[in-house]
């Protein structure tokens, strides 16, 4: 099945420009193109998608990761991470998809092919656990930073319940780039990470 | 019947006095003043904050009961709604923009997301607000209409009415 893709490359094309770093067509995917690399040429995949004179994928829309754990009938590594890329140039879309085992949940980082894909692998990484290798910082974007765990795999309880009990200001990166844009940053973010927050302490009941 | 003059000497101010003079009690006079004009602090997080503006814009118009003055700093409001999911990475923040709120407060809690954490029944909601903060007045609804939000602060006008100082006072809360 080679569905046209229009008015860019066809499907052939594309899956040509991908074969010789092993890009193979994922036949689940029936309504798109999805490829298939090793994690090793991810890089270089996406790479000669983004600045290919045909392919030219300037946006990468999301980095998905997948946990095939309770997938039926399914042979393949547990995890998948997926990067849907689209073209502005030529409106066309296809898939990236590379295959993660369990005991070695890491592919390389694209942050620095694509912007978008740094708070996207922020994201990927706190709700599936795919380390990102040579992220700038790599930390938990959704969840707070008490939680333990990645809810989006399939063996977490999804009705597990985590508190929090110190806040988290969140601004570390604008404050840091504030200070690259030559602000003088006087104080520390207005900090409420450090303070003891009473979130599920005992409460005094109002009188009604 | 035949109209019989109250006698002069009886010890009510408005008798000897006129018009001059309304005796009552403490309790019915501040808790009028507080229940006729509550200061609004919206935690709006979704869906309900939009029926708030529906409840404090002129159609419904929450000022016909006091209450139309809505602030955006906890130190200047007495009644915290919340319209609106919580998740837990915002709870430490409502807990701390509800103990920044001066006494008198009430809460009011808005729809089901803050009630019981609504359809998120999931690793990230917080299932009901009054985890975190008492709840003076529920809401039902998702989101619930404008209508339910006057007749949330109408029975929160109610029960302001039955508080009393010394009450509070016994509880430790200041009055």
């Amino acid at each position: 099945m080679s569905a046209p893709i229009k008015p860019g490359l066809a499907a052939d094309a594309l899956l040509a420009l991908l074969a010789p770093l092993g890009g193979v067509r994922d036949e689940a995917d029936r309504w798109g193109l999805t490829v298939r690399v090793d994690r090793e040429r991810l890089r270089q995949a996406l790479t000669l998608l983004r600045d290919g004179a045909d392919a030219r994928f300037d946006q990468l829309l999301d980095v998905c990761g997948i946990d095939y754990l309770s997938y039926p009938d399914w042979r393949d590594p547990r995890f998948a991470v997926s990067y849907p890329l689209k073209s502005t140039v030529f409106r066309h879309r296809l898939t990236l998809k590379v295959l993660v085992e369990e005991d070695d949940v890491a592919v390389p980082s694209v942050h620095d092919l694509y912007a978008s894909a740094n708070w996207a692998e922020r994201e990927c990484w706190d709700q599936v656990g795919i380390v990102f290798q040579g992220h700038p910082n790599l930390k938990r974007l959704l969840n707070h930073h008490e939680f333990v765990g990645h809810p989006l795999r399939k063996d977490y309880p999804c009705q597990k319940r985590q508190k929090l009990s110190v806040n988290d200001p969140m601004i570390d990166q604008l404050t840091a780039k504030l200070i690259a844009l030559g602000y003088q940053v006087l104080e520390a973010p207005v900090a409420t990470a450090g303070l003891p927050l009473t979130t599920h302490g005992p409460i005094k009941e109002t009188v009604s | 019947m035949t109209y019989q003059p109250v006698p002069a000497a009886a010890a009510v101010p408005e008798v000897s006095l006129g018009d001059a003079f309304v005796t009552t009690s403490v309790d019915a006079v501040v808790n009028w003043a507080r229940r006729n004009s509550l200061w609004p602090f919206p935690f709006g997080t979704a869906c309900c904050a939009i029926e708030f503006m529906g409840m404090v814009s002129s159609h419904f118009d929450v000022s016909r009961f006091g209450a139309e003055l809505v602030r955006f700093s906890p130190r200047q409001a007495d009644l915290l709604i919340i319209a609106g999911t919580v998740t837990y990475k915002q709870a430490p923040v409502l807990r701390r923009i509800y103990d920044q709120m001066l006494e008198p407060k009430w809460v009011i809690s808005a729809g089901a997301c803050a009630t019981s954490g609504g359809f998120y029944d999931c690793y990230c909601t917080v299932p009901g607000i009054d985890e975190i903060i008492p709840v003076d007045v529920y809401i039902a609804g998702c989101p619930p209409r404008p209508e339910a939000f006057l007749e949330a602060i109408v029975q929160l006008q109610g029960r302001i009415d039955r508080e009393s100082r010394k009450e509070r006072a016994l509880m430790g809360t200041p009055a």
